[in-house]
């Protein structure tokens, strides 16, 4: 019975988003204002029965409901209860129920909470989700069903991929899957504002919110999946430009563009075009990377199916809404109205640029991601693009952006004087070439890049903060002024700070991880050891252990520094026995910032295992950094001015002093 | 400024930096690709030592041979012609013996080969696309032999990758 | 009963969702619904003036630039005036659309997802949660769940022989033969050796080896002899080691020893008899046995039967059975269980390669039957061919 409430959820669900597609339009278009009003109450019912139906196959999974064919290919009743939960989301067909699910939540949201939205833009707004919703709901129905059933019902299931059991499934897709799909919601808003034909300061306002969301969501996505790759596959590596990372990476580039020139579209009136391009391109990138990673035209650990009858209908999605979306923006771009004007040396300038470097990241990461397959399809060649064509790429273009990051918020909107901010800028220019030169000196022959990365890194870090203190005016005013200023300032302000920041404790983690690991394959016995970094490494034993639905041998390894006992790390490689194959678990210890590194080859003829085992200085500032961008942007999203939901009665109107998102000598 | 030309450098400047961008691409795309090659291709072709190449195949039975745990040789067949691969470093959990490889590195005076990463295939289902589609060329390929050749690779490198 | 209940709820929530906004005298500016354009873009705007004056206050920006930023915020304003003057904010709601929504609602939706569920959904099948089904009454199990039951129980009491002793005959019949082989060591282990156990043991070794009878296989069944000198399986098995081995007279022996004392109606006496037959007159040596084509595990009849031909005799009848098997499948692909028997059959015959392209074959022949797919994938992983 659960199943089946679940099948018929979804029907219902596919029901009622084809009349959130249509009726508020048509309410819309004839200014009827109870026809528009549909579209909220349609948008919470369509998040009602989707939820219910990906609850009952969460059900169905935790139940080990083998009559369910979905269940059955992806579920092992041995299971831990929470990879019972997270499978129902690491197979194809249960990973799209969750994209939709978070396209309703997303949708009930914006008919909960944005009332402080024009009804008509609302309107249009939800008709335009339900569309994709529509498109989407066909698609797992007709190509992806996971609600088939199966019998008579097998006994065992076929277990899940060894390497999705892993806690980090169950933070991983659904966290990049509330950034792609948020962007829809910035799609949506672009779109509706092209079908009204009226685009201005105040639609920028309004879209922010849901951008800065979906991007801190895209951000935390990002760099979980990477950390999950990272300790998971077991080689050490955090970034491999895989096609599918570069997927999630395409929008992320598309949608930090979009939070900028939405900033300079609210402030100045200006850039109107190009956000909306932005707003639609980067929902454009979310599809092509559902695409890639769900036709399996690519070849990747992620592609979990391969059947050209799904990436054809996808592939029918993304030319719909993609081409739809950019004909319509043709269409009407011609006929906004010109903005507000400023010089090349200002805020805006500093932004248009931000922006011009990162539109040109994510089209460098999206030739080197789709030239291979091009060329395949063109004349059969196959080749591959690798890891230096992206690091020279992408690495070339943000160092211009990195270097202009704490120099924009500094500068004035309109006209802007770069010798005074150069100025302010001085002291943190200054330590971050002392820090550059005591890398330089300290490394005594490392890479010769290092110092510089470092060096830069420093410089953004120092800079956001001297943002802050320059708008604290500390220095210029008495202390107590500059403390109140401080605490005065909109958490927009911190945010700000923090994302940038952020972006300069990801940059310390990649160069130090890049420039100074250890790395150590050698073949060891029991009692032998080796050092890698700082560390001897011994191993203490290789015991046999079993799990639940596996079976392992873990290798344990007694640490030490300089003589010292710094406890142990075990590293291990299982065998799943109901899909028989192995995988390996590395050992991971972090020390201060770094991290020690173990992970287990092959047991060797002559007794004892192979082993890898890396010292990886500081590379937990990688994701750390990304968790500081994220959280900088959910600061800025709790700024009073932005915060969404919140309804505004004419007298909280007039109380709201609320300051700018990204605060500033105004315009 | 007028605004008719301050719009004008705006754009400029623009395209200048995405002529840059541009320029970068093609010549990175030049200087980085790697072909796949089976190593029949290799044999009719005199691909000549020190390219880059990603080799594809089955690992041929009986040639694996691991010296101290990290030194490593095995030979790279698709039924039409051999190459030897040498290999330092740990092999993928899936790496065996008749089975899907593929190992990228480069190509040495001697016709053998120097990989500095390996990839089997990830799944006991799934072949890498490439080896699938040399093998078809090589008729050693049964349709469904691996079930779908849904390819999904785990590379074992020796060096971080990144 | 109760899932028709369940959906008509359903679908009225459904419904509901769309009459509920339409319903007459909901107008009037709710707030849920959004604000009129205008007042939507004064909010906005009247926002950034007070943003404005707070930095001027806080000696952000200097006061010209704050006039001039208000200049700028006020032309919006007046814009943002102007066009919404155009348009009527939300104006009433029409009757007759008001009508066709409801309408829409009202069959669309029931006709819609009805209509998509009945294509698509199995309403008639329950929910079968797994722990459900293993405290289900026994008699509407199947094998495979069976196994199961008792796979659970096995882990729960490690040490019951008894479990092991039910669980193997099933194993081996199933062609779980690793499995077979592992259970009967523990029913051995921990219920002691008896000549049913070794003879299991044996029978399993042998089907493992694709017929030969190997030297632990031949020790079992030694066991089993030496436990019960009249036990006839074993007996049998041996004399086929023998056979194998190429000890023809030691092999003559044992089977006449056993023709000799068995009594007059014994079942298995036509087939030990038609051995020895083949073996005096035939004199070739019998090569191992290949299970037949249907799964069941080899019969002394059978093994009998195709131990006493030549290698190539025997090769060529089996190969000949599988491959009029395969023909015949070919013509007509719809036998489900003849397709599982030429998997079986060409793996049994260590023809790996073609027991795959059969199982692909039966695949191809059962698409969009999903129990039958379901069956085919079971059995390509129980033999370990993939899938």
């Amino acid at each position: 019975m659960i199943p089946e409430t679940g099948h018929f959820a979804l029907v219902l669900a596919l029901a009622v988003a084809l009349l959130q597609m249509v009726l508020p339009v048509w309410g819309a278009r004839t200014n009827d204002a109870a026809l528009m009003r549909v579209g909220p109450a349609l948008a919470v019912a369509f998040a009602g029965f989707i939820s219910l139906a990906f609850a009952a196959l969460v059900a169905a999974y935790v139940q080990s409901d083998f009559s369910v064919l979905n269940v059955y290919q992806n579920s092992h009743s041995e299971m831990p209860l929470i990879y019972k939960i997270t499978s129902a989301w690491g197979n194809h067909e249960g990973s799209m129920l969750l994209w939709v699910l978070v396209l309703g939540l997303f949708g009930a949201m914006v008919a909960l909470f944005g009332s402080n939205l024009p009804q008509r833009l609302k309107a249009n707004v939800l008709a335009v989700q339900a569309s994709v919703a529509v498109a989407f709901l066909l698609f797992i129905l007709l190509t992806s069903n996971p609600f088939l059933r199966l019998s008579p019902a097998p006994a065992e299931g076929q277990d899940l991929n060894p390497v999705l059991q892993d806690i980090g499934l169950a933070i991983h897709p659904p966290l990049l899957y509330l950034g792609y799909v948020g962007f829809s919601i910035t799609f949506a808003f672009a779109v509706a504002a092209l079908i009204d034909g009226r685009i201005d300061a105040a639609w920028a306002r309004w879209v922010r919110p849901w951008a800065l969301a979906a991007w801190a969501f895209l951000t935390v996505g990002i760099a979980m999946g990477s950390y999950w790759a990272y300790y998971e596959l077991g080689w050490g590596g955090w970034w491999f430009w895989d096609p599918v990372e570069n997927a999630s990476l395409m929008p992320w580039f598309a949608g930090t563009a979009l939070i900028h020139s939405a900033v300079v579209m609210e402030k100045r009136d200006a850039l109107k075009v190009w956000t909306v391009l932005l707003a639609i391109l980067a929902f454009s990138l979310s599809l092509l990377g559902t695409f890639l990673v769900r036709s399996g035209v690519l070849t990747s650990v992620h592609a979990f199916a391969t059947d050209p009858a799904r990436g054809v209908f996808i592939l029918m999605i993304l030319v719909a809404f993609i081409g739809g979306s950019l004909g319509l923006f043709a269409l009407r771009a011609p006929m906004l109205r010109q903005g507000g004007i400023f010089a090349p040396v200002s805020r805006e300038g500093a932004l248009v640029l931000n922006n011009l470097l990162l539109t040109a990241s994510a089209a460098a990461v999206f030739v080197g991601t789709l030239y291979p397959l091009a060329l395949e399809a063109w004349n059969g060649a196959k080749i591959t693009v690798g890891p230096p064509y992206f690091n020279f790429t992408v690495g070339l273009l943000m160092v211009p952006v990195v270097f202009v990051m704490p120099f924009g918020p500094l500068l004035a909107w309109k006209r802007g004087d770069i010798a005074g901010v150069a100025q302010r800028l001085m002291a943190a220019f200054g330590l971050a070439i002392l820090a550059g030169l005591a890398v330089a000196y300290g490394q005594a022959g490392g890479p010769a890049l290092a110092p510089i990365g470092i060096g830069l890194a420093a410089f953004v870090i120092l800079g956001s903060v001297t943002d802050l203190a320059e708008r604290a005016g500390l220095g210029r005013v008495p202390a107590a002024t500059a403390w109140a200023r401080l605490r005065g300032l909109p958490r927009a302000a911190y945010g700000t700070m923090l994302a940038h920041a952020g972006i300069g404790i990801c940059l310390l983690g990649i160069v130090a991880e890049t420039s100074w690991s250890s790395e150590r394959i050698v073949g060891i016995k029991t009692g032998e050891g080796t050092t890698v970094g700082r560390y001897e490494l011994t191993l203490e034993r290789v015991e046999p252990r079993t799990g639940p639905n596996y079976r392992d041998v873990a290798a344990v390894f007694r640490i030490r520094e300089g003589g010292v006992d710094r406890g142990t790390v075990t590293s291990s490689k299982r065998l799943f026995t109901a899909r028989n194959m192995p995988t390996t678990e590395s050992g991971i210890r972090t020390f201060g910032f770094g991290q020690l590194y173990v992970s287990m080859g092959d047991e060797l003829a002559g007794g004892g295992i192979g082993i890898r085992a890396y010292w990886k200085p500081l590379v937990t500032l990688i994701w750390l950094g990304a968790v500081v961008m994220a959280f900088g942007g959910v600061l800025s999203l709790s700024d009073r001015r932005l915060r969404i939901g919140a309804p505004r009665p004419a007298r909280a109107r007039r109380n709201a002093d609320a300051a700018p998102a990204n605060p500033a000598p105004a315009e | 400024m007028t605004r008719k030309s301050r719009r004008l450098l705006l754009i400029s400047c623009a395209l200048g930096v995405l002529g840059i961008a541009a320029g970068l691409v093609l010549f990175a795309l030049s200087d980085t690709i790697v072909f796949f090659r089976s190593p029949s291709e290799i044999a009719a072709q005199h691909v000549s030592p020190g390219t880059r190449l990603r080799l594809g195949g089955l690992v041929k039975d009986g040639t694996v041979e691991k010296a101290d745990g990290t030194h490593v040789r095995f030979v790279v067949t698709d039924g039409g012609a051999d190459v030897p691969v040498a290999y330092i470093g740990i092999l993928p959990d899936l790496f065996r013996e008749g089975q899907g490889v593929v190992a990228e590195g480069v190509l040495q005076a001697d016709g053998s080969f120097r990989a500095d990463s390996v990839l089997a295939k990830h799944d006991e289902k799934y072949m890498p696309k490439e080896v699938v589609e040399a093998l078809k060329k090589q008729g050693k390929w049964q349709e469904g032999e691996g079930g779908a050749p849904a390819p999904a690779l785990l590379p074992g490198r020796t060096s971080s990758a990144n | 009963m109760t899932l028709w209940i369940v959906f008509l709820a359903l679908t009225a929530a459904a419904i509901f969702a769309v009459l509920w906004p339409l319903r007459i005298g909901a107008g009037g500016p709710a707030a849920v619904d959004g604000t009129d354009e205008h007042e939507a873009d004064l909010a906005v705007y009247r926002d950034q003036l007070a943003e404005i004056e707070r930095d001027r206050l806080s000696g952000l920006i200097a006061g010209s630039e704050a006039e001039a930023a208000r200049a700028e915020v006020a032309r919006r304003m007046l814009r943002a005036a102007e066009s919404g003057g155009r348009a009527e904010p939300g104006s009433r709601a029409s009757d007759r659309r008001r009508r066709i929504a409801a309408v829409v609602a009202l069959v669309g939706v029931p006709v819609l997802a009805g209509g998509l569920y009945v294509m698509l959904g199995s309403p008639t099948l329950p929910g079968q949660p797994l722990a459900a089904r293993l405290s289900d009454d026994p008699a509407k199990a199947d094998i495979a769940l069976l196994v199961r039951k008792v796979e659970a129980h096995l882990e729960a009491n490690p040490n019951d022989g008894r479990g092991y002793e039910v669980v193997a005959p099933i194993y081996y019949r199933t062609g779980r033969l690793d499995d077979a082989v592992r259970a009967w060591q523990n029913a051995i282990r921990l219920s002691g050796s008896n000549a049913g156990r070794e003879t299991g043991l044996g029978e399993a070794l042998t089907a493992r080896a694709a017929g030969v009878v190997t030297a632990d296989a031949q020790a079992a069944f030694e066991r089993a002899v030496k436990l019960e000198p009249e036990a006839v399986k074993a007996n049998y098995y041996l004399g086929l080691a023998a056979v194998q081995d190429g000890r023809r007279d030691e092999a003559i022996a044992r089977w006449s020893r056993m023709v000799a004392g068995a009594p007059a109606d014994a079942p298995w006496l036509p087939t030990v008899k038609g051995a020895l037959d083949k073996l005096a007159g035939g004199g070739a040596t019998p090569a191992p046995a290949a299970k037949d084509a249907n799964g069941a595990g080899p019969s002394t009849a059978d093994v009998a039967a195709v131990a006493a031909m030549t290698p190539e005799q025997r090769s060529a009848m089996v190969r000949g059975m599988v491959e009029r098997l395969a023909g015949r499948l070919a013509q007509d692909g719809s036998d489900l269980e003849g397709w599982l028997k030429l998997v079986r059959a060409w793996n049994v015959l260590g023809e790996t390669d073609k027991a795959k392209a059969a199982a692909v074959d039966a695949r191809r022949n059962f698409v969009g039957n999903d129990a039958a797919l379901a069956q085919i994938d079971a059995l390509s992983r129980e033999l370990g061919l993939g899938s």
